[in-house]
């Protein structure tokens, strides 16, 4: 018996012990006063899961940066005053928070990376925020815009390509009120993203005397909106608000064109970021005078002072990849951009100077996204997003920007002509 | 020749465990990876009380961990208690809810586990609704990152794995414990027997739920921001009843193993081959399932050695 006790023992402890070997690597050497001979940007994606879609266009957007300035001979580093390659480290986080934590992590503590760059959407980024704090590194926010992270002082955030999520549906809201329609159902997913732009436009519509004749909030799981879609509709509206992400969206539309329904005007945020992948999951016609935010490159910058214009990077963005960027291929770029920039005006290889360089720039700085403006709390002011609507043209569809008038191309078809 | 204590066994796996996980952050320095197998080991020894000794499956056993993940963060945020108290009073918590859900057991089989998955769904929909964003934010998510500390956090993980461990092992070889298993393998004739199977089902349903409790509570503290899909996903129930039965349930150091090899196996390819990940991981379960379907711990017991 106590031989069995000792094997079952040494057994134990054995396994034990060669899972922790397993994880173990080799360190890497601590950040080296002299120039590294390369610049490592750790981030993550998804490869499968809730967020595979529109992360690894992000990550997609940012390859295709790197690979611009690796052409160049890399990027230039001020605080060495040379220019030095890039290398990106990627790793695959498969939508899960608890595998986005350890590999955050990893980036961190194993890989060493010069600049830690958030993962898509404000779930994945918001695991790796006390990360970077705890680490003392700056966290790279591309597209986590919940409103929840930037409620104090930090200089270890910083929103760079996308505003935060409550001040998105501001225009949609002013929109709403000046064509008077009166009885708005919003549903949207339980999340930060959304549900903060549900708060927002709740709020917008309240101030101007509107109140939702529906506002319910679902998992940002629903794949199934039919019962919704006729719960909707027995409320009456005229206008029917959707937020979700990419995957509702496309659910959304499914159960509208099966239901048989119709509502004056739709809005979805997703359309305006995704088309192509909307268009192949749902049909052109389904989503034909549907409203959206149109965020660029569908919203055209011709005069950026940092980075390309809007016209030239779609120009050399198709014929690299042989096909047209969408809204995330090109937050990823922008962030590659704004990156470049840091790195290229910090005075020393550190965190603070890379945050206070992003300060630096804030307000005087416009991309192919639109203006650059954050606050001290790492939220992006800049970069306001109109509404557009998706009218057909052809067999295909066009975004028509409809508000505010002063970046409208077009004039809003409401109500929606039914299809 | 003489038999040893009952206790030297446990005692020996409680010390490696203690020994290890003190010594590894020295070794290997992504801390969090260290964590988040702790946790899984827990969430596995946790759910093999229950599974392991009485047969009952619960597909739902995240709803204790995030119920346990967010009485911490509302006790941090609300009260002045030290954090340790919020974990503890989170895995009390956890235990109330499973005292709420204790008629789940009028149920048995697929019935059980089903309700169960539903129960904690609830549990999640009701916490991320946004009608109580002021207590628990909702769909916004909580923040306690005033209180964020990694360290202080391993330090509670580990603690409760060697509490999750310790309770395995009375249950292994504690006369409670038989009578749980007697109750798995035939209810009335352990009935008959004088078991009450009516309290031993309930303790062991509240041990389980105790763990996950105080495991998501340490969880908490140690992510400090996060949203509720982040502590009631059920890839955390799925992940711990892959790791127990990967390991061996009804054992003490069944789920231990399986979670810490598993686990290892998953952040290993995460790094190295993470394209390979789906391929690689669901291979090693299908052979899993074909070789070993009562997971590594078989070996040893084949090999008439005690697993404890």
């Amino acid at each position: 018996m106590r031989r069995h006790l000792q094997r079952a023992w040494t057994a134990c402890a054995a396994g034990l012990l060669a899972s922790g070997l397993a994880l173990s690597a080799a360190a890497a050497p601590a950040h080296a006063a002299t120039a590294p001979s390369e610049i490592k940007i750790g981030t993550l994606y998804a490869s499968s899961g809730a967020f595979a879609v529109p992360s690894q266009s992000q990550l997609q957007g940012l390859k295709y940066w790197a690979a611009g300035v690796n052409k160049t001979g890399g990027v230039f580093v001020k605080a060495f005053d040379k220019k030095i390659p890039v290398k990106i480290v990627a790793y695959d986080d498969q939508s899960s928070t608890a595998t986005a934590t350890t590999l955050y992590s990893q980036l961190v503590t194993q890989d060493h990376v010069n600049i830690l760059m958030a993962d898509f959407g404000s779930v994945l980024t918001s695991v790796a925020i006390p990360i970077a704090a705890e680490h003392h590194m700056l966290l790279i926010d591309p597209t986590g815009s919940g409103a929840n992270f930037f409620t104090r002082k930090t200089n270890y955030l910083a929103d760079i390509s996308i505003p935060t999520s409550a001040v998105w549906p501001r225009v949609l809201g002013d929109f709403i009120l000046a064509h008077k329609i009166k009885r708005v159902a919003i549903i949207y997913d339980s999340n930060d993203f959304d549900a903060s732009q549900a708060t927002t436009l709740k709020a917008t519509l309240e101030k101007g005397g509107v109140k939702p004749v529906y506002y319910h909030g679902v998992p940002t799981s629903e794949s199934n909106y039919t019962v919704l879609i006729h719960t909707i509709a027995a409320s009456h509206p005229d206008a029917v608000i959707e937020f979700g992400y990419a995957l509702n969206d496309i659910a959304f539309f499914h159960a509208l064109s099966g239901s048989g329904l119709h509502f004056n005007m739709t809005f979805s945020i997703f359309p305006g970021q995704l088309l192509a992948l909307l268009e192949k999951n749902v049909g052109t016609k389904a989503l034909a005078y549907t409203f959206t935010y149109p965020v660029p490159p569908l919203v055209v910058y011709n005069k950026t002072n940092l980075g390309p214009n809007t016209a030239p990077f779609v120009k050399e963005w198709t014929a690299a990849t042989k096909s047209a960027p969408n809204a995330l291929d090109t937050a990823g770029f922008n962030t590659g951009l704004i990156m470049q920039h840091m790195l290229g005006t910090a005075p020393t290889f550190t965190q603070l100077a890379f945050h206070q360089a992003l300060i630096d720039m804030s307000g005087k700085t416009t991309t192919l996204l639109g203006e650059f403006k954050i606050n001290e709390n790492g939220a992006q002011l800049g970069e306001q997003l109109p509404v557009a609507q998706v009218v057909p043209e052809g067999k295909g569809l066009k975004f028509v920007i409809v508000y505010p008038p002063n970046k409208a191309t077009g004039k809003a078809i409401y109500p929606a002509p039914a299809h | 020749m003489r038999k040893p204590p009952a206790w030297r066994g446990p005692v020996l796996v409680l010390v490696a465990l203690a020994a290890i996980f003190a010594v590894a952050p020295r070794l290997y320095s992504n801390e969090s990876v260290l964590f988040t197998m702790m946790t899984f080991m827990a969430l596995a020894q946790g759910l093999n009380l229950l599974y392991g000794f009485t047969g009952y499956l619960p597909f739902g056993y995240v709803g204790f961990f995030g119920t346990g993940a967010y009485a911490t963060s509302l006790l941090v945020t609300f009260t002045s208690l030290p954090v340790i108290a919020a974990v503890l009073l989170g895995g009390l918590a956890a235990v109330v809810v499973g005292l709420i859900l204790g008629p789940l057991f009028r149920l048995s089989g697929p019935y059980f586990s089903i309700a169960n998955l539903a129960a904690s769904q609830i549990i999640y929909n009701v916490v991320a609704n946004e009608a109580l964003k002021p207590i628990t934010g909702g769909p916004y998510g909580i923040k306690i990152e005033h209180v964020y500390a990694p360290t202080a956090s391993y330090v509670t993980m580990l603690a409760i794995l060697l509490a999750a461990t310790a309770l395995a092992a009375y249950f292994r070889r504690s006369r409670f414990g038989l009578g749980l298993r007697a109750m798995h393998q035939d209810p009335i004739s352990a009935s008959l027997a004088g078991v009450d199977i009516v309290r031993e089902r309930l303790i062991a349903w509240l041990a389980s739920a105790a763990i996950a409790g105080l495991a998501g509570g340490a969880y908490a503290w140690n992510l400090s921001v996060f949203y509720p899909e982040a502590v009631f996903t059920l890839q955390i129930s799925v992940f711990a009843i892959v790791f127990a039965l990967f390991g061996g349930v009804g054992t003490v150091i069944g789920p231990l193993l399986g979670a810490a090899l598993l686990y290892a196996f998953y952040a290993g390819i995460g790094v190295s081959a993470p394209q390979y990940f789906e391929l690689l991981y669901g291979l090693l379960i299908v052979l899993l399932v074909l070789f070993l379907p009562n997971g590594l711990a078989s070996l040893l017991t084949r090999r008439k050695v005690d697993v404890l």
